[in-house]
């Protein structure tokens, strides 16, 4: 919905305090997704979530709606954080699995348990088989996502996670629409490789 | 059409993207293909789950915390540096990418300004409330958050692509009116960010 984000951020540059509240409450958490889904690591996803919130904030005043859509300019300003993220911290952490997708049974588990739910044909208790085995799939997939190379990983997270059209990607990753499609593709090609024990 | 062809064409016809003539050439090759076939069958499996994955969820703080960064980023220097250092990478790829420019410079200014203002006093309400969380049920948390983020003429005032005169006409006026202009109001919040993503 690129119109109503412009029109909030075109209001918050006119000095409506609202409206940046706002446009962070519409995308804190596909922001917080895609980050932890990209970098592979929860704990820091928030943290560079509000980093990038922080930097639309200080430039806020020089965004122009014609130029770039609010989304497509936050993913880039976020992709760009997560990429320093990962050259800052090097390869060593970047199969930190647990963080992301094994932590669903206590605390933090919102989003996993919403998905037990949702996903199991009953009650998940009933079937703990079950239950267990998507727990194993969803593992498998995300360290398979954090295997691929970043110049595939990013654009498929921002597809097949967050929902954006190929349109939307070629802006955030300044890519040419052609290059976009097949990386995407390429991507898709390598988690379908990397899956094949358990699909 | 090959087999390397075809597999080059899945994301395409998974997304129903092809053109008529890639359309037929890629179904006939499939239909008289069993290992693309069984090849695009994984395929589809294996995009599919990657779209089902569970959305992660920002905490419940999220939007407090941020609004303390802010705050905090504002009066403190060091972090400011901090921004600056991250972002200069950045500012560089923007000089050569107008259209991203924006974060880069702003930082960088932001970070000069920032010193500058931190020599005069904080500018911010440093009383900054503490969240609580009254936790009725998982699903129906009520979260008090702050509202108000400084708006961005007020941002404008603190980065600063104006005047230096202006500055100073910023700085000698008393903190007060600020602060109560950045007094946070307390607002319900139902849990309502688990949309976005597919
Ligand atoms: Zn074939």
């Amino acid at each position: 919905m690129p119109e109503l984000d412009d029109e909030l951020m075109e209001r918050y540059q006119k000095g409506d305090e609202n409206a940046f509240t706002l446009l962070v409450r519409r995308h804190q958490q596909p922001l917080v997704n895609f980050i932890a889904r990209f970098i592979n690591d929860k704990d820091s996803a928030e943290d560079l979530a509000q980093e990038t919130f922080i930097r639309i904030f200080k430039a806020a005043n020089r965004y122009k709606s014609e130029n770039a859509h609010f989304k497509t300019w936050m993913y880039h300003i976020a992709s760009n954080l997560c990429k320093n993220e990962l050259r800052n911290r090097g390869r060593r952490d970047r199969y930190r699995v647990d963080n992301v997708v094994n932590s669903g049974s206590d605390s933090d588990g919102d989003a996993e348990q919403i998905d037990l739910i949702a996903s199991a044909p009953a009650n998940p208790e009933l079937q703990p088989e079950i239950a267990l085995e998507r727990k194993e799939l969803r593992n498998a997939i995300q360290k398979a996502i954090a295997e691929l190379p970043e110049q595939y990983r990013l654009p498929l997270v921002l597809r097949d996670l967050q929902g954006l059209s190929y349109d939307e990607i070629s802006e955030v990753l300044e890519l040419r629409s052609g290059t976009t499609k097949s990386r995407i593709n390429r991507a898709r090609l390598m988690l379908k490789e990397k899956l094949k024990p358990f699909i | 059409m090959n087999c390397l062809q075809a597999e080059e064409h899945f994301s395409a016809h998974f997304e129903d993207t092809l053109d008529y003539q890639t359309l037929q050439g890629f179904e006939g090759h499939l239909a008289a293909c069993e290992a693309c076939q069984r090849e695009y069958v994984r395929f589809q499996e294996s995009v599919k789950a990657v779209q089902q994955l569970p959305q992660i969820e920002p905490s419940p703080y999220f939007m407090s915390t941020l609004q303390q960064r802010l705050a905090t980023e504002e009066r403190d220097p060091s972090s400011l540096k901090a921004i600056a250092a991250t972002g200069w990478k950045q500012l560089l790829n923007g000089l050569r990418r107008p259209k991203w420019a924006l974060g880069g410079i702003m930082a960088l200014i932001l970070a000069a300004a920032g010193t500058y203002f931190y020599q005069e006093g904080p500018l911010f309400n440093q009383d900054l409330h503490q969240v609580s969380v009254s936790s009725t049920s998982q699903k129906q948390q009520i979260v008090p958050l702050p509202e108000a983020f400084p708006s961005a003429q007020q941002s404008r005032r603190l980065v600063g692509d104006d005047s230096q005169l202006q500055r100073r006409s910023i700085l000698s006026t008393p903190a007060q009116p600020m602060q109560q202009r950045y007094m946070l109001k307390q607002v319900s919040y139902t849990n309502a960010s688990t949309s976005g993503g597919l």
